[in-house]
């Protein structure tokens, strides 16, 4: 009997992708109508799942198999950017969409839903293999675990795997205690931490452009960079989720996961290969290599902000404390700007400033990588030092890498002109490029978890944000300290200022 | 007769780019991006749709940004070569600047068809690699060709394009015989289909009833065509390699879909088939639907246009195709 696929074609075709039941926990929930279903789809639009694909979503919310397909149908249609709604392709996916009603808290609900898996593995030979998405409220994750480990769903005659969407706990010994209940149903390599900043086509182009070409790698060190910037900025206000930030804030909400993990993958060491075990060591060693700050250098190396009311375009905009649900006198940071050092031999001594908040003049995330100048300024006007060489990683929205280095403005003079090389990711590759969520869904199926974040990661992460909370936490802030539709506090500015840097306005 | 010289064409690339660059006034424009990853040589007849091969080439330069000399053959007559140069542009949704690919238009009498090569050559970008799409069935007979097609890192054929499939596997056989890296579009139109086809067997419990003998019809419309050849080599090739015993049919019945394969092992069956722009996998009566579009220059091309190297699984199967032509001839 073969025990090898002997049709398979690496150099022509996708990677393989097994079958499985994907049980979707919180399936009436915003995330699962917005991007998962519409992921799943377009997964299948584009003959990346397997014959037998099947879902089982659940919640509390009482709804049968063909209820729940219409509310999946119209949630793939209305949230489905740039896929094409095909009846027939959605006929024969959602003949593969089944629903379990019932409360996380009712041990019954897992025995109705292991029946279920039971009954499908059956029906669409998805060989045992289940993919449980976590898409509730974080308090419940361990919850959820548990649950499926009594109703003895943890294991079966294929392979389990948990996805959970962040926060990964609150602090670092909610997260290590979160991780230890997830631990008592599924192995830590079949636990999923999903951070969709890590899906994106750019953060990944990240690791080809620094390890698959050779010229960049020398300069990437202490001796030419002289310093690293990553701004996610966002243009809007917290949009009715006033309440969950209030609890979260910038720091916690966006610098302890996402853009920790940007900085991990623009700084880490090249992994021996490109396997998901080398590649999440290095992003881990990097993380426990950031210098964790003592309450007097958080001080000087962080900033908390908070936006007020502005006038932007014509129109009025609250401050966050108008936000409906958000407390008038609240202390939450909608901004947070960190200075960080990284103690190893390639960066010690270079400054990476991290900064990220709402309502600022624009939405954008970029790295930037300023390079130390020329050492020897030969030309009238010492143009190096006004325009000094960057390289711009764009991660949103035009993804895409620029270098800014200076050139001769043409005629007699030698007169230098800072110019612009810019590889534009959309306009270069034609292709569509896939969503986060689907770049990641795949990944859980197949069994790659090199875009996911490991436990270790989520503590040393933890471990170099906490002590900024706990100072923030202690700090009655003077708050609002930005206008809504600017670049953050003036605090944040002169944090930079001390070392004689800028803030870059991208 | 008119003198193309690649010096000249050169020159009149570097001007294109200049005045691209200043079109839309200096203060208003962003400027044009340039973006080259390789040559794109489409040698075709004439006679062919120009417009619908512009649009082709139009559509790939996104993807696959190219410098494109486009050959046109004029067919006999007295030598002569011509050229005219301009720049394929496009301007990404939501932005200000535009991205441009060069384009060089060469026609060609086949009395000059021994100074291609010497035209083409100058014109090809410094370390990038050149593919060759010849389009056109008589050009392969030529004497020239083989000179011709020694310029290309790669040479893209269509065997479908040929009258005798038999000879057309033949021809394409000696060009990798050769030495040459070859894609043929027929069996490019073949990797969605052979793709659903290793789905299926990705599930273990399929893969199982690969024993015993494996009965495996492909049919493309009644005909014996390059096409069906190479799908019914993969297949024999692919399941020979485990040792299963495999009876390989091409159907000749023309009522039947277009194209479909059906396979069977014991009880256990599958049969992909298109619906329009969808294929249909049906394994042991479940089935599933997704998108195909149908096969055009285009997305062969887009395929072909990213392998630079070797490719062996298609090599296998045309060795096998060729033998299997004669078998059926027989």
């Amino acid at each position: 009997m073969p025990t090898e696929n002997p049709f398979q074609d690496a150099l022509r075709f996708e990677r393989r992708v097994p079958e499985c039941v994907v049980v979707i926990f919180g399936a009436n929930g915003d995330l699962t109508k917005r991007k998962l279903l519409p992921a799943l789809y377009r997964l299948a639009y584009d003959r990346r799942l397997a014959a037998g694909f099947a879902v089982i979503g659940t919640s509390r919310t009482a709804l049968s198999d063909d209820q729940f397909r219409e509310k999946m149908q119209d949630a793939v249609k209305e949230f489905s950017e740039d896929t094409k709604f095909d009846e027939e392709v959605w006929r024969a996916f959602s003949e593969g969409l089944f629903y379990v009603a019932g409360d996380i808290g009712d041990a019954g609900l897992y025995q109705r839903l292991a029946q279920k898996l039971s009954e499908i593995e059956q029906s669409r030979q998805t060989g045992g293999n289940a993919l449980f998405y976590l898409s509730t409220q974080p308090s419940q994750y361990a919850r959820v675990a548990e649950g499926i480990g009594a109703a003895g769903m943890g294991k079966g005659s294929g392979w389990r795997r948990l996805v959970v969407e962040k926060p990964f706990g609150h602090d670092l010994a909610s997260a290590g205690e979160l991780s230890d209940r997830l631990h008592s149903v599924f192995q830590e390599s079949d636990v999923y931490r999903i951070d969709h900043y890590l899906g994106k086509e750019t953060v990944q182009n990240i690791l080809a452009f620094r390890f698959g070409n050779g010229i960049f790698e020398p300069l990437w060190n202490r001796r030419y960079v002289n310093h690293i910037q990553i701004t996610a900025a966002e243009s809007i206000g917290v949009e009715g989720r006033g309440a969950y930030y209030q609890e979260a804030g910038a720091l916690a909400d966006m610098i302890q996961n996402h853009l920790l993990q940007v900085m991990a993958t623009i700084a880490m060491e090249p992994s021996a290969s490109f396997r998901a075990t080398s590649v999440r060591d290095e992003r881990s060693k990097l993380l426990r290599s950031i210098k964790p700050m003592s309450p007097a250098e958080i001080l000087q190396q962080a900033v908390a902000g908070q936006y007020g009311p502005a006038r932007i375009g014509g129109e009025d905009v609250p401050g966050f404390r108008q936000e409906p649900g958000v407390d008038p006198a609240s202390q939450t940071d909608t901004y947070a700007a960190v200075t960080f050092f990284v103690e190893n031999w390639r960066w010690a001594g270079v400054p990476f400033y991290v900064r990220t908040g709402k309502r600022l003049p624009k939405r954008v995330t970029e790295i930037a990588i300023q390079f130390n100048g020329a050492p020897l300024a030969i030309f009238n006007g010492d143009e190096t030092k006004i325009a000094p060489n960057l390289l711009i990683v764009r991660i949103q929205p035009e993804e895409g890498i620029s270098l800014k280095f200076l050139s001769k403005r043409p005629g007699s003079g030698m007169n230098l002109r800072p110019v612009s090389m810019d590889f534009n990711y959309g306009s270069s590759f034609g292709e569509r490029s896939p969503s986060a969520y689907e770049t990641l869904l795949l990944d859980a199926i197949i069994g790659d978890p090199t875009l996911y974040t490991r436990q270790d990661m989520v503590e040393a992460s933890w471990a170099v944000v906490e002590p900024i909370q706990n100072v923030w936490r202690e700090t009655k802030f003077d708050f609002p300290n930005y206008a809504a539709g600017t670049w953050g506090p003036a605090a944040a500015d002169q944090m930079l200022a001390r070392r004689c840097h800028a803030w870059r306005r991208p | 007769m008119s003198i193309v010289a690649p010096e000249k064409i050169l020159k009149e690339l570097a001007d294109l780019w200049v005045s691209t660059g200043k079109e839309g006034g200096e203060a208003e424009s962003q400027g044009v991006l340039r973006a080259c990853s390789m040559t794109l040589v489409v040698i075709g007849e004439a006679a062919e749709d120009a417009a619908a091969l512009g649009e082709t080439i139009a559509a790939l330069m996104p993807e696959h940004p190219a410098r494109a000399i486009v050959i046109r053959l004029t067919g006999p007559g007295e030598r002569a070569l011509e050229q005219r140069v301009y720049a394929q542009c496009w301007m990404p949704f939501g932005q200000r600047r535009q991205i441009c690919c060069e384009q060089v238009e060469i026609s060609c009498s086949d009395a000059a068809l021994a100074d291609l090569p010497s035209v083409v050559l100058p014109l090809a970008v410094p370390d990038l690699p050149l593919f060759l799409w010849c389009r056109s069935p008589r050009l392969l007979d030529r004497p020239e060709f083989r000179e011709i097609a020694d310029m290309a890192d790669r040479l893209v054929l269509d065997s479908a394009r040929l009258a005798d499939p038999k000879a057309a596997l033949e021809r394409v056989a000696a060009e990798v015989q050769a030495g040459r890296l070859v894609a043929d579009l027929a069996w490019t139109q073949l990797t969605r289909w052979r793709e659903m086809l290793a789905e299926v067997f990705e599930n273990r419990q399929n893969l199982a009833h690969l024993a015993g003998t494996v009965n495996f019809t492909v049919g493309d419309g009644g005909a014996v065509t390059t096409r069906a050849l190479y799908m019914a080599a993969w297949v024999k090739d692919a399941l020979e390699s485990l040792h299963v015993a495999i009876q390989v049919t091409i159907s000749a019945n023309p009522n039947q879909q277009p194209f479909f394969l059906d396979l069977a092992s014991g009880g256990f069956t599958v049969r992909l088939e298109r619906r329009q722009e969808r294929m249909l996998t049906t394994v042991n009566g479940l089935c599933q639907s997704t998108h195909l579009p149908l096969p055009n220059d285009y997305l062969l091309m887009r395929e072909e246009l990213g392998i630079v190297r070797r490719d062996p699984v298609f090599e296998k199967a045309l060795a096998l195709a060729a033998r299997l032509a004669y078998a059926t001839d027989k």
